[in-house]
């Protein structure tokens, strides 16, 4: 599996400076979402994704605009941010206003923009892999020669849904590409209560490809889902790809942490936050210097604020609009329709 | 007019239908070969091929789930579960994502689907393989839900179900695939959505779909000359047409629910609470509602007959309003 289509993606190419400004970016993102929840501007409860910004910026980069991304997991928001919804129609979602991409009816765990083949979340852990197989069965059928990429991370692979959508993956060999984003932690129960060595393994029974790259490394996780991504297109196969990467937020802004080493914590964090690698590996090799860089990162909070802005001042969901959207309306031949 | 069985009815509407769209597919445990779970799908293998008539391996899981996202991406799948009870199996599926993603979605996204489960008991199935279960699907907001009580009604509502933009989860009676009845040579389709006065009376209102129909017909016989029963069948449960069953009480003054699902917190007490809210004063009668006790449905002939509707109970229960007079 280490063998690339391409040829390992490196530094010097332009591929690593796009990731990286679309990983500040959505750092960007998530670092605004944490201090409104803070303010008590934000409803719910987010889930941050940072850690995550790697694997999200390297599947964005790997599939083509009429691809469908398919989200699982926990680690949502900047999924849609990486998939090219706006961040101001995603800030407003996440603020539960009119504006935001589903009108305030989803929030943070339901954004979804089928406009841009943009599935989104069923929010329940380890769902949404069985409705990507059948997005992907119809991108077989209709012959449109695009591929579906769907997420879900080390907890959802327990669940049964996950292999059911892996048998029927290898049954109909399916262009799917399941990415396991494995952050080590399923809320407070570690990886490492799971029986298989690597999570992509789950994969090897129904014969699908499998491989487990470092998803700290944004790079070698681009490379490995543009493989899985270009085979499937190529009438390959699905593929599970499993980025080993480290969750660096809590699960969620309701979560004490009680359970893993606050210094544990610090040097997994320190070691595996994608973006701060990248960025060094850039800053070294001589390709960026800090000036880039810290335009990079005006150029996104610029961006995020303004979202944040926009979310602030657009308005409510009207109240009626509650009994919108339960069904297509009239129903087939309902009243003479 | 022709009689087709209710299993060659459904196949008709699923040939009609897939023969006039090319993105309507079936899929589903022994939809292939073996002609589905009572012959509805008998004889399109052949015809479609197995691109478009797609034998799965026992997961309903993948069932529903995969069913959801082809609807988003364009296609119209017909999936079929082998029995009702395997809601439940796909329960995330059709609890948290079929029914809630379009509306979660703020209407984005679409989902034009149809499961199809037989449902009921009356078979020894055990307590496992017949239950009815349009009453807690009708919980789930954002499946429309739908019951087929005739060969009529199951082509005119299969077809429809097919066409329509929503998630519809589509329950003929298992006991009554064999069953003959009408169907015109014409291409028809029914609306969704609306009960229907299956037979005009004048004192009293039976609800009744599926076999709990059927038994209603003979009751109403066995009554003639002694109450004139007018039968109105839901046939989609959610969202329940409750202005013609309203419309029918305003006209008899009595009402009797009879439904094979379980009474407790049930498709009965809505529809006369529906009733009572709207026109209470027009009742001449306490309502009275029939239904599945509070226990699992046995395998045993003479236990299961206790725990489903008898024809015997439902002459009781119209004979108990007829004791009161409008006067």
């Amino acid at each position: 599996m280490s063998e690339r289509a391409e040829g390992p993606t490196t530094v010097e190419s332009e591929r690593a400076i796009q990731l990286l400004r679309e990983m500040v970016r959505l750092r960007a993102f998530d670092e605004a979402v944490a201090e409104r929840f803070e303010a008590g501007e934000i409803p719910g409860n987010p889930h941050l994704c940072f850690g995550h910004e790697g694997s999200h910026a390297a599947i964005g980069a790997a599939i083509r605009d009429e691809d469908w991304w398919v989200v699982g997991g926990a680690r949502q928001d900047t999924q849609f941010v990486a998939r090219g919804l706006t961040t101001n129609e995603v800030m407003a979602e996440i603020y539960g206003k009119a504006t935001g991409s589903n009108g305030g009816r989803g929030g943070p765990m339901h954004v979804s923009n089928v406009d841009e083949n943009f599935y989104g979340h069923a929010a329940t852990i380890g769902s949404p892999q069985n409705p990507a197989a059948g997005i992907a069965l119809a991108q077989q059928m209709l012959d449109t020669g695009n591929v579906v990429v769907c997420t879900v991370g080390d907890g959802g692979t327990s669940r049964g849904s996950f292999h059911t959508a892996l048998v029927l993956a290898a049954t109909w060999d399916l262009p799917v590409v399941y990415v396991v984003e494995n952050n080590q932690w399923a809320i407070s129960v570690s990886r490492d209560v799971l029986p298989p060595e690597q999570l992509s393994d789950y994969g090897k029974p129904v014969g699908l490809h499998t491989e487990t790259v470092d998803g700290t490394d944004p790079l070698a996780a681009y490379d490995a889902i543009r493989d899985a991504v270009e085979r499937a297109r190529d009438g390959g196969g699905a593929s599970v790809v499993e980025c080993e990467l480290y969750r660096m937020a809590p699960h969620s802004g309701r979560d004490d942490e009680r359970y893993r080493d606050p210094a544990e914590k610090r040097r997994a964090s320190t070691e595996g936050d994608p973006v701060s690698n990248l960025k060094r590996a850039l800053l070294e090799s001589g390709r960026l210097d800090q000036a880039d860089v810290e335009a990079m990162v005006d150029e996104a909070t610029a961006e995020v604020e303004s979202a944040v802005e926009f979310a602030r001042e657009s308005d409510w969901p009207d109240p009626e609009d509650l009994y919108e959207h339960v069904f297509v309306e009239p129903l087939y031949g309902q009243g003479g329709n | 007019m022709p009689t087709r069985t209710m299993a060659a009815a459904m196949r008709d509407a699923l040939d009609e239908e897939m023969a006039r769209d090319e993105t309507v597919y079936v899929a589903g445990e022994d939809v292939g070969e073996h002609g589905g779970t009572g012959g509805e799908t008998a004889g399109l293998l052949e015809k479609y091929g197995e691109e478009r008539v797609r034998d799965t391996p026992i997961l309903e899981i993948g069932i529903a789930g995969h069913a959801l996202g082809a609807a988003v991406a364009g296609l119209r799948p017909v999936v079929e579960l082998w029995f009702a009870e395997a809601a439940a199996t796909a329960g995330d599926e059709l609890v948290n994502q079929i029914s809630k993603q379009p509306y979660v979605s703020g209407g984005r996204l679409r989902a034009p689907l149809t499961i199809v489960a037989p449902s009921g008991g009356g078979v020894s199935g055990g307590a496992a393989h017949s239950q009815s279960v349009h009453a807690w699907t009708g919980h789930l907001s954002g499946i429309v839900v739908v019951t087929a009580t005739t060969p009529y009604d199951a082509k005119g509502l299969l077809k429809s179900a097919i066409r329509d933009d929503n998630p519809v989860l589509f329950l003929p009676h298992k006991k009554l695939f064999d069953r003959e009845g009408d169907v015109p040579d014409e291409e028809y389709t029914l609306p969704l959505g609306e009960a229907t006065v299956e037979r005009d009376g004048g004192d009293v209102t039976v609800v009744a779909t599926q076999v709990m129909y059927h038994r209603a017909v003979e009751a109403a016989d066995e009554l003639a000359g002694e109450a004139d029963v007018e039968i109105v069948n839901p046939r989609t449960f959610a969202p329940i047409d409750t202005d013609t069953i309203v419309a029918s009480v305003e006209k008899t003054g009595r009402l009797v629910v009879v439904d094979e699902t379980p009474l407790r917190y049930g498709t009965q007490g809505h529809v006369v609470s529906e009733v009572a809210e709207r026109r209470f004063e027009r009742l001449v009668a306490p309502p009275r509602t029939v239904g599945v006790p509070d226990t699992p449905i046995p395998y045993s002939p003479v236990l299961e007959a206790e725990a489903i509707p008898s024809t015997d109970r439902i002459v009781d229960e119209i004979r108990q309003v007829m004791a009161h007079s409008s006067v």
